[in-house]
């Protein structure tokens, strides 16, 4: 069987992309060269500090430094990761509910490894949980929960992480996650304010108490809330505005040297304000796990209450950039515990045949939708 | 009869002689050529007794990269290696069918009436379960015509394992209704039954 999707009737579409994405590369190159002016001479910190910021969302994200470093600050760290350092990772995965599906349900599974450098074979940690309650699938629009599910995955995650650094019992524990640490929904639903928000502060606060650091990692970052605090920073001086697309990401890869990282940075938000209100205000920097001629940006999320612990931010630096030599970039624990977390379609068949055997035995017989019935035979096909 | 129960994975495609399982276990869990598993067949009425054959370590991609980086002599890199000797690896177990356990708890020899269904659990059959399906000899039968599993080689591993699972004082008569039976069913090819005899007494 061929192709199904026909390449020749995208062929003026894909000419057209191709060419956009080069002319958009060439415009960023040169507001680059704009931005890393604006950089070398940006405002003393204090001064940024000072500035207004602007009071309400939305707008263009805002960062503001934290401590009076010069902006363009660099830290390489030469020393490795010292024996007895514990790093844990976890990450998350999911079964959304089908409505077309025999029995409607969600599964969510975190998966964390526990790694010691001490020379042993780190441990691995899953917890999967079956959810099937209706007021569990559905909202209070009694519509099927959709967003609400990543939500709730990024909650469990959290607290699973917070379960694993109390049961390791041991202060200086590194607990990182993938992806920020930052609250990354509105904010605005009901379930979140009552149930979500809470639970997630209250794992950080868990994490606090245990006296490890807890860490967002995100790879490839998205946003500028740098570049914008340097455009807002020269209200008066005519420049040229920068290329809508660039990101830090870009300025980053210009500054940051192999290894290297940016000074602590807090975003402006009124989320980041809600974390303040429970004494778990969010900071990043930026760092780059990569190689020479080919950089790994990376957005580290912690606490600024971490910030007063220098030494431990020096040994995070030192292990996130042991466990992302070992795979171009990205943290092996991380990878791992996505590995650990993932429910495969084979997984995702063989709960679904255990729990048709499980109806079967009470004598019922459930099918899903003739929709899914036949997507399934087509998927098939193509195989 | 109590056991321990092993799930090694699920069926990903079989016919009526053999199947293939799909698997993620850990390196040490992966069962060894000559391991007996059992499969349910009919709804779970039967259990289909089949014996591995073939193990294959499918690419893993995530090694792959691992591959180029890792070090065996650099101390930073000994956790890594040694999570990846614990790290459950993507394989895939072909199994030959050599008969299943009816209804009434009996073993039947021969090919069973159905194969496995995809995606059904295949587990190792405990030690009682060998004894009790090697105590005739006629679980050899399928696999002395069978076009794909390596019949000789399998069938001398597997009567080395199950040997120690019988008694000491019934091992000498289980060697020799082995033996008869091979000379019965090879009676037309002498050269390979005499191979496979004076394998079996080393």
């Amino acid at each position: 069987m061929g192709a199904m999707l026909h390449l020749e009737k995208l062929h003026a579409a894909i000419q057209a992309l191709g060419e956009q994405t080069v002319a958009q590369r060439r415009k960023n190159a040169a507001a680059l060269v704009t931005a890393q002016e604006w950089l070398r001479h940006a405002p003393a910190p204090e001064a940024l500090r000072e500035q207004p910021l602007p009071s309400e969302e939305p707008g263009p994200a805002l960062a503001v430094p934290v401590s009076d470093e010069p902006l363009d600050t660099v830290t390489v760290i030469a020393t490795a990761p010292p024996r007895g350092a514990l790093v844990i990772g976890v990450d998350g995965s999911q079964i959304p509910p089908d409505r077309h599906a025999a029995i409607l349900y969600y599964l969510l599974q975190v998966g964390g490894l526990r790694f010691t450098y001490n020379g042993q074979a780190p441990t691995e940690h899953t917890r999967p949980t079956l959810h099937y309650a209706p007021s569990e699938l559905y909202d209070a629009q009694e519509q099927l929960i959709g967003s609400q599910l990543g939500m709730r995955r990024t909650v469990m995650e959290l607290e699973y992480l917070a379960e694993l650094v109390e049961s390791a019992a041991q202060p200086g524990i590194l607990a990182l996650t993938d992806g920020p640490l930052l609250w990354p929904y509105s904010g605005r639903s009901d379930e979140e304010r009552a149930h979500l928000l809470p639970a997630y502060f209250a794992a950080l606060t868990r994490m606090q108490q245990a006296q490890a650091l807890p860490a967002g990692f995100v790879e490839r970052p998205g946003g500028a809330p740098l570049l914008t605090l340097l455009r807002t920073s020269r209200p008066t001086v005519p420049l040229p505005p920068l290329a809508p697309l660039l990101s830090d990401q870009a300025l980053m890869a210009e500054l940051l040297p192999p290894g290297g990282r940016s000074i602590w940075l807090r975003r402006h938000s009124a989320m980041n304000e809600r974390h303040q209100q429970h004494g778990q205000r969010i900071c990043f920097c930026y760092l780059n796990t990569g190689a020479p001629d080919y950089p790994v940006i990376a957005r580290v999320e912690t606490p600024e209450w971490a910030l007063a612990q220098p030494e431990q931010l020096d040994l995070l630096h030192a292990v996130l950039l042991h466990q992302a030599r070992l795979l171009a970039g990205y943290p092996y624990v991380l990878a791992r515990a996505h590995e650990l977390a993932l429910v495969t379609s084979q997984d995702k068949a063989a709960l679904e045949d255990q729990l048709h055997r499980q109806i079967l035995a009470h004598g019922e017989l459930l099918r899903p939708s003739e929709k899914a019935r036949q997507k399934g035979y087509l998927s098939a096909r193509r195989r | 009869m109590s056991e321990q129960v092993i799930t090694i994975g699920n069926v990903l495609r079989a016919d009526i002689r053999s199947f293939v399982i799909a698997s993620r276990i850990p390196a040490p869990d992966v069962p060894t050529f000559g391991t007996f598993v059992r499969a349910p067949i009919q709804q779970g009425r039967r259990q289909l007794i089949g014996l591995v054959y073939d193990i294959r370590l499918q690419d893993d991609p995530f090694l792959r990269n691992l591959a180029v980086t890792l070090d065996e002599t650099n101390p930073a890199h000994q956790e890594v290696i040694a999570d990846q000797q614990q790290r459950a690896v993507p394989v895939e177990i072909s199994v030959a069918a050599v008969g299943y356990r009816d209804e009434d708890g009996a073993y039947r020899y021969g090919y069973p009436p159905q194969p496995p269904m995809i995606l059904k659990q295949i587990t190792v059959c405990p030690e009682a379960e060998v004894a009790a399906i090697t105590a005739q000899p006629d679980w050899m039968q399928p696999l002395l015509d069978s076009p794909d599993a390596p019949a000789d080689a399998l069938i001398i591993r597997t009567l080395q394992r199950a040997q120690r699972v019988h008694p000491p004082a019934a091992q000498e008569a289980y060697w020799l209704q082995a033996g008869r039976f091979l000379a019965r069913q090879l009676g037309r090819e002498p050269l390979r039954l005499e191979t496979l005899l004076r394998q079996l007494q080393t």
